[in-house]
């Protein structure tokens, strides 16, 4: 279990700001390696799923550059998910607090989020997400092996080739689906947060709205 | 001998229509795509007088420049197992008996296709590296390749084969260098039995099935026939069998070679889902923050009110 | 070939048998599928194994190697019992009308009349035709009479002297190896052929030809054919009726031909072998006809040139025989080696070598110059006298026994292409000298680093190795002549490199160094090379075409001939052909049968039309063909008695009336005036003028009619005559290294040999692109006997005769099964000749380093010394 400590504020001159640290440093780094690698693997993988956005794969090397690289990088990207696994794995359990919380995600969705339970270190629709990139990224690897080298597959094995290219395709669509609302969540949605990322901590105000369990647990306090 | 037109019918990978302005039509004056001039060649290769001497194998290495490889006997007469990225075209040597128990030993010239519906191309996502050409001919172009080998999977023959090296795939062109220039492709001309043809896909149909009559009425194969596979459109090489109703017996000749289902899927209704649902969910969340905009944490709330 | 290759397309049923024209000769074999594929034409296939030509076989026997007579007497016999053989073609082309002498013996006990075991050869006297008149009619009186050929009781025969060769059986026909042939010897007077022979056109008198060979084959049943070859009798009596079908109820339109190669050649009996299929294709009329024939397969693009030019040690350029020590002056020679006319009185016949003495001395000129006159007897006396046989496998047999102390070595691999390769290895090294002129380093001039060659022993090789840098065949001009007998010129593609030589330069300039040493120190006898005849612009590389024209030959003084146009010749004119040619010294001619090849107007072998006015792919204006430039041999027999084709389709020759000649689509073999009322027989070569079923007195050392002999080493006694299995003629070796194995030894397996399509006998193995198709040896073996021994595929396995041992990996193939021979359970392999000790794979040390020919016995045919590289004894293991 990670983050928690609170942090004195920095700045002398600045209105001073109760910080929590969300993130440590090699939370951090695994994340943005995750994250720079996943944006490598899917402008990588547009450009070669369909030539209009072929231009992607010439932003990022040409042709015969991403595709010498994608599996690499996709073996980088498995790497630091499962790294984030072994981090978070008693943050991402599902909870029946989480339960209840998608129960009313209608509300969440609507910014309600008084009428929200207040949910740990991550909310359910976070560690679902983590959850589907966990998972997706197996069959990631999985199909993507045979597709790095098709011409090891014994020719009696052909057939699977093309299943395994649909799966490949259709699951990273699913990823970036998720990857979709995981950006906009980020970015827009919950304003903050991405400083947390890349900084490592969020306003003690903004844990509290938006992680009230465990912005109690890690300061102690109820309110 | 005029070999049909060059112009290109199909690019893999390319967005929007197919480049190129036509043929220039003599008789009128006009440049119009698909002009009279226009025809399928088609590569006629008879099973049943072919002797496996593997001069076509010789001359495909000696026109397109590739070297001599170091193989291993392997209990077979065959050259090796199968096709190479360097080694095009391979005589398969197969011992089978017929339906009256006589012994008989399938020789069968492997090469590209040349389906008139090819599932490389379709399957292949580099602009350019595939290219169809109106007349037929199926080519690779190494400059374009990805060395994806998603033509491996898309082929039906099993016949792209990637260089390790150069990181490119690479198959029979049917010679179209040698065809552009009014040529019969290197293994054609090679033949000493003349169980290989060369000429326009009606012409060797015309050929086949005369051949294949001549066969049944003077031979004991009955089941002779035309390996001209529908599923793929036809190809534009084509076999007369002995036996057309077990193509599996030439050394794995697919019975009813297809796109295979999954990348028509792929290629098709997957791609437009894809794209679509990336398109309609950006939009969406974009209508999101429209309504509802970002979040609020709750001191600012407080601050502010 | 008595055809051509293109000639085969003509056809209507092939039997190919003894040879593998489509992994052999895979571009000529384009003629047989397309004679498939334009008139639905039949192939039969038997061999050994299921090999190429088989995949195209439309009926398929495998056969034991060895076995090849049984299987054609039963077809001989199958034809006769059926009457599948046109009666008008067999008693008026060949002598089945001829009658035979009473004391001429067939071998029911496996002995013809007149052997003499000490001598282990024939008294061939009794081998003769009755002299007298026309004797149709009185068969019945005949066989009252018990008036039959001898039989063992009849036939004691006092063993008169050896007789000296006569005649040429096929004459110029076959062009095979087996038309080099006859026994040199001397022997004061000869039995010689009756002038005028009895005959019974009826073909029943009970000692006329056609009789004799139909109680001679009635003895090849099915059932003993089965017994013996080992193909299911009704696999034979398929392959004998569709075969013979094309002569239904002896109709002639149809034209069936028989395709050979050295499949037949290379046996103890070869020879006969071939005879067998000739007396197949005479017995249905397919002699002469477009589509028909006889036809050998050669096995190097110019084999047929090297025979023609006297490749073998008894004949002379054009078959002419070899002098023999008997010929003390050329009448003397000439006179033996001229056939006088034997025949039936009403027949006429053309007798064409009555011309001998013209080619003879032509070719004296050519050889001899102005020191070939009328006085000096043609210089007849530089020509070496042959006292005994020197053929190949007797020439290393010489040098092993210490006898011959040099060997130069041009144009191939000796070691290689052995028998007994190992004989022959040990044999180069006690020669003081080796020289050996290749493109590369080879298992000859390499002999000193075969396997098992320890290194002292090395050091103890006292023989002297000289390699030439020869040209390879690309870096020559000259002519290739092929199977169908077309001369036809070829230029250098490239200039040989480095240090390379043509071998007209290499043999010119040791000639004339030799020919400097007999000018200084003198020398037993000098003339001979003194006196050859040297007239090249640059004697030390004379150019090939300089050759070529002295081998058409020219006149040599103004001539006037009122029979040949234009009548009159100056000196020095290119003959225009044989007929021009003169015994009086005013013409010369290397070799008369190319006489016509190079005439003044220039090279015909340099002719390129493609034309084909007739269709029937004779191709007049394509290069040459000797002789004359026909194309089909003793096409006169492609018409009936009047002189009318046989098939109007197929038109070669016929004879027209209103001209009083015979005139033709191909250049007529026969005597152009001829009518057919005279009845002169098509066959212008043999005395008799017709084709010989029987062959009298001995050109055929071991018999006038085909029998079947077992191999030297074969795995079962002959069932015909179990007391005489092997032929009676055939001698064994008797040096230490002359080893013969058997069942009880061991030896249990049938082995044969052969070659890959991929592959050109031993040279090919330096070559990247063939060494990547079939990069090593094999052995292939049947997939009963590799399940019996547990041998798979690619394991490495050894292969031993009595003589060595040979290694490769199997390839199990189901293309070769068991036979049931005699009862027993026979298996048979086979292994490409193809590897030796040196080449790409060789060097790299990937392979077994051993020819196959260590396996192979020293024996000879006879009649042609080919080896019997087929069918001899082996043990397998795995190694």
């Amino acid at each position: 279990m990670s983050g928690g400590a609170i942090v004195q504020p920095q700045s002398k001159t600045a209105v001073a700001e109760e910080r929590v640290v969300r993130y440590t440093f090699q939370e951090r780094v695994i994340h943005w390696i995750n994250g720079i690698s996943y944006g490598y693997l899917l402008f990588t993988g547009l450009a070669i799923f369909t030539p209009y956005l072929a231009w992607m794969g010439t932003v990022m090397g040409g042709g015969g550059t991403i595709r010498y690289w994608h599996p690499w990088i996709g073996l980088v990207y498995m790497a630091t998910i499962i790294q984030m696994q072994r981090m978070w794995r008693s943050d991402m359990v599902t909870t029946d607090a989480d339960r209840q919380w998608s129960k009313n995600i209608e509300h969440y969705v609507k910014n309600e989020d008084d009428q929200m339970p207040p949910v740990g270190r991550f909310n359910h629709g976070q560690k679902q997400f983590f959850w589907v990139m966990f998972y997706c990224v197996f069959i990631l690897l999985v199909t993507g092996i045979v597709m790095w080298i098709p011409e090891r597959i014994p020719r009696s094995f052909h057939w699977v080739l093309p299943i395994m290219v649909f799966i490949h395709s259709a699951v990273a669509l699913v990823t970036i689906a998720a990857f979709m609302i995981h950006v906009y969540m980020s970015i827009w949605v919950t304003p903050g947060s991405m400083k947390g990322m890349v900084e490592g901590t969020v306003s003690s105000a903004w844990a509290k709205t938006h992680h009230r369990l465990w912005w109690q647990r890690i300061t102690g306090r109820k309110n | 001998m005029s070999n049909g037109t060059m112009e290109i019918k199909a690019i893999s990978g390319h967005r929007g229509g197919t480049p190129g302005g036509g043929v220039y039509d003599q008789s009128d004056g006009k440049t119009r795509s698909g002009t009279s001039r226009d025809y399928d060649v088609c590569k006629l290769v008879d099973t049943t007088t072919c002797i496996g001497c593997k001069a076509c194998e010789v001359a495909c290495l000696e026109w397109n420049g590739y070297d001599f490889r170091d193989t291993t006997f392997d209990n077979t007469y065959q050259t090796m197992p199968d096709t190479a990225w360097n080694f095009w075209n391979l005589i398969r040597f197969n011992e089978d008996t017929d339906a009256d128990g006589n012994l008989q030993w399938l020789m069968r010239k492997d090469q590209c296709m040349h389906c008139a519906d090819p599932g490389c191309l379709e399957a292949c996502p580099a602009d350019g590296a595939i290219v169809q050409y109106q007349n037929g001919i199926v080519d690779f172009n190494q400059e374009h390749c990805i060395g994806c080998q998603y033509c491996v999977t898309g082929c039906p023959f099993n016949i792209p084969k990637f260089n390790d090296q150069t990181k490119k795939v690479y198959k029979c062109t049917l010679c179209s260098d040698r065809v552009g220039a009014g040529l019969e492709p290197a293994c054609i001309k090679a033949c000493p039995t003349g169980c290989l043809h060369f000429g326009s896909k009606e012409d060797m149909l015309f050929e086949a099935n005369k051949r294949v009559g001549q066969i049944k009425a003077n031979t004991s194969y009955k089941d002779a026939g035309v390996y001209d596979p529908e599923g793929v459109g036809g190809t534009h090489v084509i076999y007369v069998l002995h036996d057309a109703t077990n193509p599996e017996r030439y050394g794995g000749l697919p019975r009813d070679p297809r796109i295979p289902f999954m990348v028509k899927m792929w290629k098709g209704p997957l791609k437009w889902l894809g794209g679509l649902g990336i398109t309609l969910g950006a939009f969406a969340m974009f209508m999101h923050y429209v309504r509802y905009g970002p979040k609020r944490v709750e001191g600012e709330e407080e601050k502010k009110a | 070939m008595t055809n051509g290759w293109v000639d085969i397309k003509n056809t209507d049923m092939m039997l190919i048998m003894g040879g593998n024209p489509a992994e052999n000769h895979p571009c000529g074999f384009k003629w047989v599928v397309e004679a498939k594929k334009v008139r639905n034409a039949k192939l039969v296939v038997v061999d050994p194994r299921f090999q190429r030509t088989a995949s195209q076989a439309d009926h398929f026997c495998q056969i034991r190697a060895g076995t090849d007579i049984a299987f054609l007497g039963g077809l001989i016999n199958y034809a006769i019992q059926n009457n599948r053989f046109n009666k008008e073609y067999v008693s008026n082309y060949t002598n089945a009308a001829l009658i035979v002498n009473k004391g001429f013996k067939l071998p029911e006990d496996g002995l013809f009349s007149g052997y003499n075991p000490a001598t282990m050869a024939y008294n061939v006297s009794s081998w003769n035709y009755e002299a007298g008149g026309n004797v149709t009619g009185t068969a019945a009186a005949a066989i009252a009479a018990g008036d039959g050929p001898a039989t063992a009781d009849t036939a004691a025969q006092v063993a008169a002297p050896q007789p000296a060769a006569m005649a040429t059986g096929m004459g110029h026909a076959a062009g095979g190896p087996a038309a080099a042939k006859a026994s040199p010897g001397a022997a004061p007077a000869p039995p010689s052929l009756p002038p005028d022979v009895s005959y019974d056109t009826s073909l029943e008198h009970p000692r006329c030809v056609f009789q004799l060979m139909k109680k001679q084959f009635s003895r090849y049943t099915p059932e003993r054919v089965e017994s013996i070859t080992g193909i299911p009798r009704e696999k034979c009596i398929k392959a004998w009726d569709m075969y013979t079908s094309i002569r239904k109820d002896g109709d002639m339109k149809k034209v069936g031909t028989i395709i050979y190669s050295v499949g037949w050649t290379q046996h103890s009996n070869g020879s006969q072998i071939i005879r067998t299929a000739a007396m197949i294709q005479l017995l249905l009329g397919n002699v002469g006809r477009a589509g028909g024939g006889v036809n050998a397969l050669r096995g190097h693009s110019n084999i047929q040139g090297a025979t023609d030019m006297a490749g073998v040690f008894d004949i002379l350029p054009g078959y002419l025989k070899m002098p023999v020590p008997a010929d003390t002056d050329f009448a003397t020679y000439a006179k033996r080696i001229t056939p006088t006319s034997a025949k039936p009185k009403e027949w006429d016949s053309f007798n064409y070598w009555s011309n001998t003495s013209k080619f003879a001395v032509s070719f004296l000129k050519a050889m001899y110059g102005d020191k070939a006159t009328k006085e000096t007897d043609w210089a007849f006396n530089y020509l070496p006298k042959i006292d005994r046989k020197y053929s190949w496998v007797e020439q290393w047999d010489n040098m092993y026994r210490g006898t011959v102390k040099g060997l130069m070595s041009f144009g191939m691999n000796g070691v290689a292409i052995g028998p007994n390769s190992h004989k022959n290895i040990n044999a180069l090294k006690k020669a003081d000298w080796l020289v050996v002129g290749d493109i590369y380093p080879e298992e000859t001039s390499d002999f000193w680093r075969s396997p098992g060659i320890s290194d002292d022993e090395k050091k103890q090789i006292k023989t002297e190795v000289y390699r030439l840098p020869c040209a390879g065949f690309a870096e020559k001009d000259g002519t290739f002549v092929n199977s169908a007998r077309w001369l036809q010129w070829k230029w250098a593609a490239v200039p040989p490199p480095g240090e390379a030589k043509l071998d007209q330069e290499i043999l010119a300039r040791i000639f004339l160094g030799v020919k400097a040493l007999y000018q200084k120190e003198g020398g037993k006898f000098p003339d001979a090379i003194l006196g050859l005849s040297w007239p090249y612009a640059n004697p030390n590389n004379p150019s090939l075409t300089e050759v070529a024209k002295e081998i058409n030959g020219k006149t040599l003084a103004d001539t006037h001939d009122d029979k040949q146009t234009p009548t009159d010749w100056k000196a020095g004119q290119q003959l225009p052909g044989f007929a021009w040619l003169r015994d009086d010294g005013s013409t010369s001619c290397g070799n008369w049968l190319y006489c016509g090849s190079w005439p003044d107007a220039g090279s015909n072998t340099q002719r390129r039309n493609p034309d084909d006015p007739s269709g029937l792919g004779i191709h007049p204006t394509w290069g040459w063909s000797w002789p004359a430039n026909r194309r089909v041999l003793y096409n006169r027999a492609s018409c009936n008695l009047e002189g009318k084709p046989w098939d109007p389709t197929r038109k070669q020759v016929w004879w027209n009336e209103a001209t009083g000649k015979w005139a033709g689509n191909d250049v007529p073999d026969f005597k152009v005036d001829s009518n057919p009322k005279d009845h002169m027989g098509p066959f212008i070569m043999n005395p008799e003028g017709v084709a010989r079923l029987f062959v009298p007195l001995g050109p055929m050392a071991d018999g006038p009619f085909p029998e079947h002999y077992e191999p030297i080493e074969s795995p079962v006694v002959n069932e015909l005559h179990p007391k005489q299995s092997n032929s009676p003629v055939v001698k064994k070796y008797k040096t230490d290294m002359d080893k013969y194995g058997t069942v009880a030894d061991g030896y249990d397996i049938v082995c044969t040999t052969y070659r890959l399509t991929e592959h050109y006998h031993y040279w090919t193995k330096n070559n990247p692109m063939n060494v990547q198709l079939v990069p090593e040896p094999f052995v292939e073996i049947g997939e009963d006997l590799a399940n019996e021994r547990s041998i798979k595929g690619g394991e490495k396995v050894k292969v031993t005769s009595a003589r060595g041992t040979y290694i490769a990996k199997a390839l199990v193939t189901t293309r070769i099964k068991s036979m049931q021979i005699a009862g027993k359970k026979i298996y048979q392999i086979g292994i490409p000749i193809h590897w030796g000790y040196r080449g790409i794979q060789e060097d790299k040390g990937v392979t077994g380093l051993t020819p196959a020919n260590l396996l192979s016995p020293t024996v000879i045919d006879p009649n042609a010394y080919t080896p019997e590289f087929k069918g001899f004894l082996v043990k397998l293991e795995k190694a």
